[in-house]
């Protein structure tokens, strides 16, 4: 601040020689330095001034304004970190306090059963429905929680991430784990595979591709008439997660607006929704953050067909192509 | 259920060691036939250094096959992360050690502070949300201990002793061994079997079956093997196998055991 008070004047005083100069040039100047050069200077001098003393004028309003202007980004910047730090303490700790109670009442559930078990009283049919019903309702639960994390996380602005060594094989078998009880509950299948068998590993992130997979998965398990596969595979840069059902499938009226935040095919039928509609927009905005794609295709041949798989395709390594075939 | 000639001991190390969840986890985990050890705390007031010492102290004396860890030790500040602090531990003493990390921050950035600051990434370590059913708790730890029992028991109603190479068929009248399956039907039955105790949906490729092919046709005369097995578990049991049942063909690259219920 003070300097650019300093700048001002300064700039001021030269500009106020510089014309004083220029105009005394014609009364003065060749009396004063003709026997010093040859050319008369004062004009040249007051010419040069002039120059100097607008230039300290300009800089002195414009450097300040520059400050000031990278200042602000710089503050607004750190407000948004500091921002996306605090929402995601809060969300740790709504995380754990919302888990605790579930564990409790899951824990309590899981008692029940082991209890009517031991006690002969588990061939309840209604009872042991009630008792399916409540535990059915953790995935449910791990999942919104998980979604909630990542959104927080891509809004944050530095959602940047290094790749790290995954076994992606083992992150598809957990994930089948988990829907394993819940796609038997509903009498459904639930089988994946990885071409080649030996799959390897890839670069990526594990965290973001349990995410997407399981997201599709949990979808795939809600739509399927009876059977749900996860297939694996890869080519020279990329590796693909297919996930498909054997339900009635994605309608192409639909398809285009699949992965729009919140859209469901509820909305376009002005029904009342019966999911958030983000799910599929988190596992799309994540695959193209890590540099890849989550596509939907039609599977079969047929018009009056609509069966969908969805498509899942990630780097294999981060900036690689052809290499990473060979990890 | 599964037995084994050699007991799994599994440590359990967790400050909410009576909660219900745990014990449920617990009981499914003696339901495998796993004899399981938790750490009691001796007195009221505990800390996380107590949990660190006793179980720091039970693996050295009784060397379990696997550990299943909390992370958090209470609110105190110093416990909060106790059970990333102990798992550096295990792991610096006991790299080979699996040890399934039981928590809430499954995810998240403590999980990465554990992974990146600690653990190599392929570690014996993974991590367990504490919402996870005791199904996929005991699943993820027959992966990380990796050894198939003797006795692999295939739902309620049909048990593989692999040691003595027999299949047996529970029905109401009793337990009778199913002679027809032996040899190559074994072979093929207890490919499928094992691959289903460590990853229930995964798929055996044709690949893996390849060595029990015979003939011109290969894959033929496997789908003749399966065929024969599924018949002949069925007549044992009383019942017949559709296409969709014990096991199914998947898109014609492989098989899955689906035992029934």
């Amino acid at each position: 601040m003070v300097g650019g008070v300093l700048a001002r004047v300064a700039g001021l005083v030269i500009a106020v020689a510089a014309i004083g100069c220029l105009a005394l040039a014609p009364l003065i100047g060749e009396a004063l330095f003709a026997n010093v050069w040859g050319v008369e200077p004062l004009t040249y001098i007051g010419a040069a001034l002039l120059v100097v003393g607008l230039a300290a004028l300009a800089l002195s309003y414009a450097v300040p304004q520059a400050l000031h202007r990278r200042n602000g980004n710089g503050k607004a910047q750190r407000d948004m970190d500091d921002w996306s730090r605090v929402t995601q303490q809060y969300f740790e700790l709504f995380d754990h306090d919302l888990g605790r109670p579930l564990r409790r009442i899951l824990g309590k559930e899981r008692e029940l059963r082991a209890f009517l078990r031991a006690a002969e009283h588990g061939n309840s049919q209604e009872v042991a429905e009630l008792l399916d019903e409540i535990e059915m309702q953790a995935p449910n639960f791990r999942l919104m929680m998980s979604n909630i994390r990542v959104l927080i996380q891509l809004e944050a602005p530095d959602a940047s991430y290094a790749p790290q060594p995954v076994e992606v094989s083992a992150v598809v078998q957990r994930i089948v784990d988990r829907y394993m009880p819940i796609a038997s509950e509903a009498n459904k299948g639930i089988t994946w595979w990885a071409e080649p068998p030996e799959f390897g590993i890839v670069y990526s992130d594990s965290a973001a591709i349990e995410h997407i997979v399981t997201n599709l998965v949990d979808n795939a398990i809600r739509f399927a008439d009876s059977q749900v596969e996860v297939r694996l595979s890869r080519d020279d840069a990329r590796f693909f997660v297919q996930v498909w059902d054997d339900g009635p499938g994605v309608a192409a009226r639909y398809r285009r607006h699949i992965f729009d935040r919140g859209w469901t095919p509820a909305v376009a039928r002005r029904e009342e929704k019966t999911s958030s509609g983000l799910g599929l927009y988190i596992a799309h905005t994540l695959s193209v953050h890590y540099g890849g794609d989550l596509t939907i295709e039609k599977t079969t041949t047929s018009d009056s067909d609509d069966q969908t798989s969805f498509v899942l395709s990630l780097p294999l390594k981060e900036g690689v192509g052809a290499d990473a075939a060979n990890l | 259920m599964t037995e084994s000639k050699f007991q799994r001991n599994i440590l359990i190390v967790d400050d909410e060691w009576n909660s219900t969840i745990v014990r449920s986890v617990r009981n499914r985990l003696d339901e495998e036939g796993w004899r399981t050890r938790v750490i009691v705390p001796f007195d009221f007031v505990v800390t996380g250094d107590d949990f660190e010492a006793e179980a720091l102290y039970a693996i050295e004396e009784e060397a379990p096959d696997g550990v299943v860890l909390d992370v958090r030790f209470g609110e105190s500040k110093d416990d909060r992360f106790k059970g990333l602090a102990i798992l550096q531990k295990i792991v610096h003493r006991h790299p080979q050690l699996p040890v399934l990390m039981f928590t809430q921050y499954v995810q998240g950035p403590d999980r990465e502070t554990a992974v990146r600051g600690t653990l190599k990434w392929d570690a014996q370590v993974d991590f367990i949300d504490k919402l996870a059913s005791p199904e996929e708790v005991v699943m993820r730890l027959r992966r990380m201990i990796g050894i198939t029992p003797d006795n692999i028991r295939l739902g309620s109603k049909i048990t593989m002793d692999t040691a003595n190479q027999v299949v047996y068929a529970h029905t109401e009248s009793g337990t009778a061994p199913v002679t027809e399956i032996q040899g190559i039907r074994f072979e093929i039955l207890q490919e499928l079997a094992t691959t289903w105790y460590r990853s229930p949906g995964e798929l055996v490729p044709f690949s893996r079956l390849m060595r029990y092919m015979e003939g011109e046709d290969p894959r033929a005369s496997i789908r003749v093997r399966i065929r024969e097995i599924k018949v002949a578990i069925g007549k044992a049991m009383g019942i017949r196998f559709g296409a969709g049942d014990l096991i199914i063909n998947i898109r014609d690259r492989g098989y899955r055991l689906v035992p029934p219920d």
